[in-house]
């Protein structure tokens, strides 16, 4: 396949995956008892009070309707207001998801960046020391609740060690965060751990199942040492599976980026998301997932086209 | 990395000396030893064969030559390479040897390079691991070997990617790589064992050429007793781990002395060639004449996907076989041998023409009774380690067949067929209760057998029934399937890729090409004297196991291709 057919197909594909997502929301948030008004207007609030709320907002007419109400706005970049802030909810995400963006991706980068290194380190050194030793810590930083691991570090390098501060930029844009790194460092550490955990682990069996290809042996047979063959085959080779996997890890980057925010009180769209679902704010909890999935989908469209970069199989249709 | 410019000069004497040499591995089972007291030679600018079947140590022999054994082996004794020792030596060392002095031919081409990689690229790290050179004089040099093992525009392959090239055309890639410092020994393990006869012919001449241009020692690996003749000067034949007898390619194949190379070769099918007298050949009895048709195809075609990219496995193909005999279906990969047994099987529905089975059209039948004309068929796979459930015992294995088509069965009654069917395939009743990871792969390949036969089928559908097994093993199976079909009559549709076992086993032939039925006819007649310069072309690139013939064969060959090619020039 061409590469624009290619793009054009996966396109197409993103934006149906997208539509269904914004449908099975709508309808999730819609049967969940309570219903906006009573969270807004509060347990003291009359049936009038409750139906002229719901009147005015358009929430007595058919779901259907709704949903489609809904989705001609989205057409115009009108994503609603918010209920409980008053403010319109793209105005709200557009200030907002740089830093989480900032965050997820500093994260990510942090997290590959060990992760990489560490899972071949320990396929190399399969069943040594080193080997058990970084397997424990990374089930024990895989099993570990974001927020509790949170918590300690925060214990750990900004009480006990005044090292860090506790709490992350508080900045209204980019550059205001960007100047304090400082404060950023506590919540990528705690957004980057899980990943390091999960991707060392992929790495160090796709490193493991490489090494143990004909094409090593044969790049030996050439008087090849064991530190080029890792570095100029094995790693590209054992980076494809793991590539792949990135694009499906974006919804739990931004799961993580949720309970981060609003442990180090960072004003992203994580925390946006916590304080509209606690009030019952669709429109802008319904904004919130439009854009995670949004992110999901952009994400394993980019892992699939790096995917074909690096693997010429793939253009091919071979793989 | 050594700045010399070529390799090091061949020491005076042999270029590889092996003494003593033992190998054991360590698995959960304890220690196993694998090659024992191995000792031979190899001289500069000869070839020694080293046969032997499946697990008697000849490729872990030559690994240990070249340093090459896997994490969980030891090798004790001693390997010299121009002198250096092997066994013991450190990374480093055995680095400065590999590629320059001596280096080595894969048997897969299909995995042996890396997928990520340019082929050129690949050939030019070897280079560059030994020479001191540019990354562009080292491209250079990687076209330069390709064109030297005869890869077509050497300029534009050297920017493929390994999935971009055929088989053989790998395997040149990985000769290149071998030959890329010119060493003084060239290991190969089983290098033609993956391609096609035509292939391998090429590829035999290629090594043969090279090793004589430049007096390199050629250590061949080898179950195939035709490429030895055809290629060794010396040959040591290896039995459990230990070598039973060494010589000249001559004594060792023509004049055996001891008793393992002879029921070895006795086992190897010969390709009989115009010209011999034919009545020691044993074959088949002849079916009656003009027998029913069990599966008859009919102007077959069939086109794998849309469009463009759409593929033409079969084109127009007729084939018929008869109650009672045997139709050999050769060709080489890719010429849509299986894709025809596989719509004889009604695996496959046919774009064009028409297919019966058993007299009735497989199109005009719906489900029931399609599936009632499969219970008349069995099937007997290439690998008999794949087409055997892993979960299953034995007995489950073999019953299965009985359970989907014979319900009103009872448990009991099932387990009497099963034990006769063993009987009929010569298996030990007891071999029902055990799991198929138990038994060796000729005793696997009889279990499939049994499943196929459990019917009592009219028509059996065989893929390369054999040729994953040792000569030996092919052997015995090819024999219980000829006593079988004798007794039960049923029909074979018999897929190999090796003239000589149809020669043998199977009373007529399809010779097939590029989804098309190049000529068939009966066995003794098409697979003597072809009517196509195709098939001629692929009875000539079969090697056969006696050196003196071979060496003829050969030269007629390359004088009917230097031939063809004035011709066409012309």
């Amino acid at each position: 396949m061409s590469t624009p057919t290619y793009l054009f197909r996966r396109v197409l594909q993103a934006a149906a995956v997208i539509l269904i997502v914004t449908v099975v929301v709508f309808a999730l948030l819609h049967s969940l008892p309570g219903g906006p008004a009573r969270g807004i207007l509060g347990p003291q609030a009359t049936a009038q009070q409750i139906e002229a709320f719901n009147h005015e907002q358009g929430l007595d007419k058919p779901l259907p309707v709704q949903y489609l109400y809904y989705l001609g706005q989205l057409a115009h970049g009108d994503l609603g207001t918010s209920y409980t802030l008053n403010e319109p909810v793209s105005q709200l995400i557009t200030e907002r998801l740089p830093k989480t963006l900032l965050l997820t991706v500093l994260s990510a980068i942090v997290g590959l960046l060990l992760a990489v290194p560490l899972g071949m380190w320990q396929a190399v050194r399969r069943n040594k020391p080193v080997d058990y030793v970084i397997t424990t810590l990374s089930f024990i930083a895989y099993s570990t609740p974001v927020y509790f691991l949170g918590l300690i570090l925060v214990l750990v390098f900004s009480q006990a060690l005044p090292w860090f501060p506790s709490q992350a930029p508080q900045g209204h844009t980019l550059g205001q965060v960007l100047s304090d790194p400082q404060g950023l460092v506590l919540p990528i550490a705690a957004g980057a751990a899980s990943m390091v955990a999960v991707f060392s682990r992929y790495m160090r069996a796709a490193t493991l199942e490489n090494l143990s290809e004909d094409y090593v042996r044969t790049a030996r047979a050439g008087g090849s040492r064991s530190r080029a063959i890792l570095w100029r085959h094995v790693f590209r080779n054992s980076l494809t599976p793991v590539v792949a996997m990135l694009g499906y890890y974006v919804p739990v980057l931004f799961g993580g980026a949720l309970v981060v925010e609003q442990l180090f009180n960072y004003p992203g769209m994580g925390l946006l998301f916590w304080t509209a679902a606690q009030s019952s704010d669709y429109p802008v909890l319904l904004g919130c997932v439009l854009i995670i999935a949004v992110a999901t989908v952009t994400g394993t469209l980019i892992a699939d086209i790096v995917q074909r970069i690096i693997d010429p199989r793939v253009k091919a249709g071979r793989s | 990395m050594t700045a010399d410019q070529r390799p090091a000069a061949p020491a005076a004497g042999p270029i590889l000396r092996l003494d003593d040499l033992g190998v054991v591995f360590t698995t959960q089972s304890g220690e196993v030893p694998a090659v024992r007291g191995v000792s031979l030679l190899v001289e500069p600018g000869e070839t020694l064969a080293l046969v032997g079947e499946s697990g008697s140590g000849k490729s872990t022999v030559a690994l240990a030559a070249m340093g090459l054994l896997a994490d969980n082996a030891r090798a004790t004794g001693s390997a010299t390479v121009a002198g250096t020792e092997v066994v013991g030596a450190g990374e480093a060392a055995l680095a400065g040897l590999r590629g320059r002095t001596v280096s080595m031919v894969f048997q897969e081409p299909a995995t042996a390079l890396d997928p990520l990689t340019r082929v050129g690229k690949q050939i030019a790290e070897v280079v560059r691991n030994h020479r001191e050179m540019s990354a562009k004089d080292a491209a250079a040099e990687a076209v330069e070997l390709l064109r030297r093992v005869g890869i077509p525009e050497p300029e534009k392959r050297a920017s493929a990617y390994p999935f971009q090239l055929s088989g053989g055309q790998r395997q040149r890639v990985v000769i290149a790589m071998a030959i890329a410092n010119e060493p003084a020994l060239l290991i190969a393990d089983e290098p033609t064992t993956a391609l096609d006869v035509t292939v391998q012919a090429e590829i035999l001449d290629l090594l043969r050429r090279l090793a004589a241009e430049t007096g390199t020692g050629v250590l061949l690996v080898t179950h195939n007793m035709g490429v030895v003749a055809d290629f060794a000067d010396r040959v040591a034949v290896m039995y459990h781990g230990e070598i039973v007898e060494t010589g000249p390619v001559e004594d060792v194949l023509l004049r055996p002395s001891h008793e393992y190379t002879r029921r070895l070769l006795a086992a190897v099918p010969r390709l009989s060639v115009d010209g011999e007298d034919l009545s020691e050949t044993p074959r088949a009895a002849a079916p009656p004449i003009e027998a029913e048709p069990v599966v008859e195809l009919d102007n077959v075609s069939v086109v794998f996907g849309r469009g463009r990219g759409a593929v033409r496995a079969l084109d127009g193909v007729s084939l018929t076989v008869r109650h009672g005999e045997t139709l050999g279906l050769v060709g080489e990969s890719g010429s849509g041998k299986s894709t025809a047994s596989r719509v004889a099987l009604g695996l496959i529905t046919p774009n064009e023409g028409t297919v019966s089975l058993f007299g009735t059209d497989l199109a005009r039948t719906r489900s029931r009774a399609r599936r009632a004309l499969r219970a008349g068929v069995g099937v007997v796979l290439q690998d008999p380690v794949a087409s055997l459930d892993a979960r299953m015992t034995v007995g489950e294995c073999v019953a299965e067949p009985l359970r989907v088509h014979r319900r009103a069965l009872s448990a009991r009654e099932r387990q009497e067929r099963v034990a006769a069917v063993l009987d009929r395939v010569r298996l030990s009743r007891e071999v029902a209760r055990r799991a198929p990871r138990e038994l060796s792969g000729g005793q696997r390949q009889r279990v499939s057998l049994a499943r196929a036969l459990v019917l009592e089928p009219r028509l059996l559908v065989a893929d390369e029934p054999t040729s994953a097994l040792d000569v030996s093993v092919q052997e015995a199976v090819l024999e219980v399937i000829s006593e079988l079909q004798a007794e039960l009559g049923f029909a074979c549709l018999f897929v190999s890729h090796d003239l000589a076992v149809v020669q043998h086993f199977a009373q007529r032939v399809a010779v097939m090409r590029a989804g098309r039925v190049e000529e068939q006819g009966d066995t003794g007649t098409t697979l003597l004297r072809p009517e196509t310069d195709y098939t001629r072309r692929l009875l000539a690139a079969v090697p056969v196991p006696d050196p003196v013939v071979q060496r003829s064969r050969r030269t007629e060959r390359l004088a009917t291709l230097a031939a063809g090619r004035t011709e066409a020039t012309a």
